[in-house]
């Protein structure tokens, strides 16, 4: 007999070794202690995003069985059916929990209680054992704008939980925005809270051992590379019409600003109200969660002109001396592309000063119908080449989710598109930027950048640092080459920096102490009126700011785009000073584009 | 020899590594149940409202109990055997109108906060009364008159305990079996218990699972006619394989029926789970897998003095009584467990060479029922921690929490070691 038993416990306490682990589960509970989240400021310390104390109700289903539910339901002002509902759901995740071995934990019932349920419940928590209520943070906005930088939180999705364990139901999480993208470090590290606890669940003291019990750590303090009064200040531009700004300081390639109209109140994401007013912000037919700036695509229109006009010098067939004539477009058979009345013919740089359409349609048929390429195919590949080396028809590796890659066609699109033997005239449009190219505003902001680095960017980015030792991805460190040398940019600049002055496509538009080479746009758009467009950077030496405007049906790049980024300009690198076009700004500030 | 005496006087003395051991046995049991009652992040405290002070309180009654044996004279042991038996006999009548209930067993006379239960005094008595018949001179156990007479002395306990619904108690007299085969009980008898035992368990198998109880039956009728066509010579044989065949389907019908239609749902429950029948671990079999957990979690070396979750968090029920051993094998591991089993058999191999030593009939009876007793408790005890045997509630000896149980079992031992004394 003693033999038999001996055997038997000899297999249970050292052939076995699950019985351990069992034990411990089962005595052990551990409850999260929800850290801060990030505080975010901007490039200059303001405070932007900060953090507020919310609760969750959590319950034991195992030990809340026989409360008193109606009363519970009177209570938390909810109905049977929910009451049902939330129960079923916090057993289920209860169960999940003990199979994962992840303590036998309770589950969350309600998260996000309002004021008058946490203070009711509070008050009751003894009626109703099994339930209690945990604290967690919720986002505070110091600000009113910046929506699309920022992002906003919610409850953490089905597919995020069975992917991390980190998180549990009910937990916030960033869904877009820098909230998203530096979720891992802004959401700092819960602690864990370990309590010994009994059969009926009931607390009983809590574990000493180290190994169970950590604090929490606050997410580092996050230091967005935005200049939230440039940022306020464009918002305040671009009211009350469709549209979007992106501003890059160009050495760095940080983001100073990016704007979005129409757009929303990030206050109106938080708290108890967050579900309701997503589920509104989600159907309003103006699209205010939309994030122009990354993921809207528009063709560049003239603005194109310089990064065409770049690469047609580094192929060798344009140089700051050649001559086109125009004769109010281009014309080629029974193609026309018009063109507005100037004087004929222009050399390069007032080529981009009064935007010549027929100078870049001979440029653009320069570039493909090279003689040096065998066939027009391949010399429309090299252009390609070119063009992606400019971050363009590629995701620029924004630090956003969802960023849009734009349009470069490809040969294989062009095919379909005109047939096997398309011709260089059949595809001219590319060459003032219509047809099927297609830009976000954050890749037009990069090519200004571009030019204002005379052949590189950095990868826009809203990160300056994260935490006491600022922190940058070695992504946001590293220089990219355009194919262009760095020998023809200054031959494009002089051509922007004719722009807005007299005779210049943005004439009326800049001013005296400011030095801003830019290019207007006005795109052709199926759908409605055109769009107007513009890219600039300033000063011309040692640029510190370069920028893209798009205003949706707003005409032309010099009614709406051009004062609107040189307005911004001025206030970036006049910092504290009353403007010089008062009257322009006025007339921005008040005007509706729809 | 371990045999002390005391001085020059030449006055023999209790069974010295019987007392040590016994000593050492209790004072596990008062460690272990301080541990299993134990808060978590607790320093000492000691009070005597607490279940270890009121344990201590019941050592210090049994400490008086065996200096009450020690000075008494031995003849008065013999003298008052009947009364003693008597007594609680009447005790246990009682106990069913006057007792109160305790989770549905009527076993309990409630002092206040105290309770005692007579069942555990009436082992004490029964011993006492069949080694005083045995040991009477000229009766042996032998002839009807004498067999019949013994086998009431403890079945009719044990019919009492029955009564009171405390069946894991009512089993213990069982092992009065185990001492009558010591005193000439013809082994064919406890071959016809396995046998039986065997046809119990098998029966219960089918109808646990729902196999058909054909099966036993054709079984039974394949064996039979295989005994008779080789013993077809043998008139005796064949008449004897009729017998046993026929008693042995009446037996099984019987249990089947008492399985079915006498047993309640948690008794089947306990049994169909220790048969492994069934797989349940939230309600009958949470408790057994709750005690297999906290041995198992012992590993070896135990996870430490007054370290038992398992127990002192309420996992394992009763965790200061009936199983105390989780405790032992929760915080001391295999390595506790093992000098448990050496101390415990220690002591039972010990009483058997007394036992057997013995030089009246009185005394080996009485030797070989506290022998049987405690061995019987035991492996129960043990053996239902660790998934062996049903869930029967019964105390383990000398360690277990508990006035009653304690107290019995040192009149039990003790007053054999007195016995013991006197022999020489």
């Amino acid at each position: 007999m003693a033999l038999v038993y001996l055997i038997k416990i000899f297999r249970l306490q050292i052939l076995d070794s699950q019985y351990e682990q069992k034990a411990i589960n089962n005595a052990l509970n551990k409850i999260p202690i929800y850290p801060d989240r990030s505080i975010i400021y901007d490039r200059n310390g303001k405070l932007l995003v900060h953090n507020i104390a919310i609760y969750d109700l959590v319950v034991f289903p195992a030990k809340a069985k026989g409360i008193d539910s109606v009363a519970f339901c009177e209570i938390m002002r909810i109905t049977g059916d929910e009451y049902h509902k939330y129960m079923t759901l916090a057993r289920e995740n209860s169960k999940k929990r003990q199979k994962n071995n992840v303590f036998n934990g309770s589950a969350v019932f309600m998260s996000n209680l309002t004021k008058d349920q946490y203070s009711a419940i509070q008050e009751n928590l003894y009626r109703f054992p099994g339930f209690s209520v945990e604290p967690k943070t919720d986002r505070l906005y110091a600000v009113k704008g910046g929506a699309h930088i920022l992002g906003y939180m919610g409850e953490v999705s089905k597919k995020l939980l069975s992917k991390d364990p980190y998180y549990r139901p009910g937990d916030l999480v960033g869904i877009t925005g820098i909230e998203n993208t530096y979720e891992s470090y802004i959401r700092g590290v819960k602690g864990v809270k370990t309590v010994w606890q009994d059969r009926t669940y009931t607390e009983r003291g809590e574990a000493k051992d180290n190994e169970f019990n950590s604090p929490a750590q606050s997410g580092p303090d996050f230091f967005s590379s935005i200049d939230f009064e440039l940022q306020e200040f464009g918002e305040s531009l671009l009211d009350n019409k469709r549209g979007s700004v992106v501003a890059i300081e160009p050495s760095t390639g940080e983001i100073l600003a990016l704007i979005n109209k129409p757009d929303y109140d990030p206050n109106l994401l938080v708290g108890e109200a967050r579900s309701k007013s997503f589920k509104q912000l989600l159907i309003d037919p103006k699209k205010p969660l939309y994030n122009r700036a990354i993921k809207g695509v528009y063709p560049p229109g003239s603005t194109f002109k310089t990064v065409m006009a770049l690469i047609a010098c580094q192929e060798g067939v344009l140089k700051p001396s050649t001559l086109h004539g125009c004769s109010g477009g281009y014309h080629l058979g029974k193609l026309t592309v018009g063109c507005h009345p100037h004087g004929s013919p222009t050399d390069l740089k007032h080529s981009i000063g009064i935007s010549c359409n027929a100078y870049y349609c001979q440029v653009f048929r320069d570039i493909i119908d090279n003689p040096k390429y065998a066939n027009v195919k391949a010399g429309y590949a090299s252009l390609e080449k070119h063009l992606h080396s400019f971050g363009l028809g590629n995701k620029l590796g924004v630090d956003l989710p969802g960023e849009n890659k734009g349009n470069v066609p490809s040969l294989k699109q062009l095919d379909k598109r005109h047939g096997k033997n398309w011709k260089s005239s059949m595809i001219i449009s590319l060459a003032i930027g219509q047809g099927e190219i297609l830009l976000t505003p954050m890749q037009m902001a990069n090519c200004a950048a571009i030019i204002a680095n005379k052949g590189w960017f950095i990868t826009p980015h809203l990160v300056k640092g994260i935490g006491t030792s600022r922190y940058l991805p070695e992504d946001f460190k590293k220089k990219h080459y355009t194919t262009v040398s760095e020998l023809y940019y200054d031959w494009i600049i002089d051509g922007m920096e004719l722009v807005p002055k007299p005779g210049g496509t943005a004439t009326g538009t800049g001013f005296e102490d400011i030095v801003i080479c830019s290019k207007t746009g006005t795109a052709q758009n199926p759908h409605g009126q055109d769009h107007s467009l513009y890219i600039a950077f300033a000063p011309r030496d040692k640029p510190k700011i370069a920028i893209a405007v798009i205003v949706e049906n707003g005409g032309y790049g010099a009614t709406w785009a051009a004062p609107i980024a040189n307005l911004m300009i001025e206030k970036y690198l006049n910092k504290g000073k009353e403007s010089q076009r008062p009257e322009m700004l006025n007339r921005i500030r008040t005007s509706t584009v729809n | 020899m371990s045999r002390i005496y005391a001085g020059k006087d030449d006055n023999p003395v209790l069974d010295t590594i019987s007392v040590w051991l016994y000593i050492v046995l209790v004072l596990i049991g008062l460690i272990s149940i301080y541990s299993a009652t134990s808060e978590v992040n607790q320093n000492f405290q000691f009070s005597f409202s607490s279940v270890a002070g009121r344990q201590l309180i019941w050592i210090g009654g049994a400490v008086i109990i065996i200096l009450t044996i020690a000075f008494a004279n031995v003849a008065i042991i013999d003298y008052f055997a009947y009364g003693f038996y008597g007594f609680a006999i009447l005790l246990n009548i009682a106990v069913l109108f006057l007792g109160k209930e305790v989770s549905g067993a009527k076993s309990w006379f409630g002092f206040g906060g105290f309770g005692i239960q007579p069942s555990e005094f009436a082992k004490v008595a029964t011993a006492l009364a069949i080694a005083k018949y045995l040991g009477t001179y000229g009766i042996r156990f032998k002839g009807t008159r004498n067999v019949l007479i013994t086998l009431s002395l403890f079945l009719f306990p044990m019919l009492l305990i029955l009564a009171q619904n405390d069946t894991g108690s009512a089993l213990v007299f069982l092992s009065f079996f185990l001492v009558l085969y010591r005193e000439g009980l013809p082994g064919w008898i406890l071959l016809s218990a396995l046998w039986l035992m065997i046809i119990a368990i098998a029966r219960i198998v089918m109808e646990a699972t729902g196999i058909s109880h054909l099966w036993t039956m054709g079984i039974l009728v394949f064996i039979s006619t295989f005994i008779i066509y080789f013993g077809r010579k043998n008139k005796q044989l064949i008449i004897a394989t009729l017998i046993v065949s026929a008693a042995s389907a009446v037996f099984s019908i019987a249990v089947g029926f008492a399985y079915t239609k006498i047993l309640k749902g948690y008794q089947r429950d306990r049994i169909e789970l220790v048969l492994n029948l069934k797989q349940d671990t939230r309600n009958m079999g949470y408790n057994l897998e709750q005690s297999r957990i906290a041995i198992g979690a012992g590993q070896v070396i135990g996870r430490g003095f007054l370290k038992g979750t398992q127990t002192k968090m309420g996992f394992v029920p009763e965790q200061h009584t009936d199983f105390i051993f989780c405790t032992i094998g929760e915080e001391w591991g295999f390595v506790g467990v093992l000098v448990f089993f050496c101390l415990y058999f220690g002591l039972l191999f010990r009483l058997l060479s007394l036992a057997e030593r013995q030089s009246t009939a009185f005394g080996r009876v009485l030797g070989y029922s506290v022998v049987c007793i405690l061995f019987f408790h035991l492996s129960i005890n043990i053996g239902m921690t660790i998934g062996i045997v049903p869930v029967i509630g019964i105390p383990l000896p000398f360690v277990s929490f508990g006035g009653s149980s304690l107290w019995a079992f040192t009149l039990l031992l003790f007053l054999f070691l007195k016995v013991d004394e006197k022999r020489r």
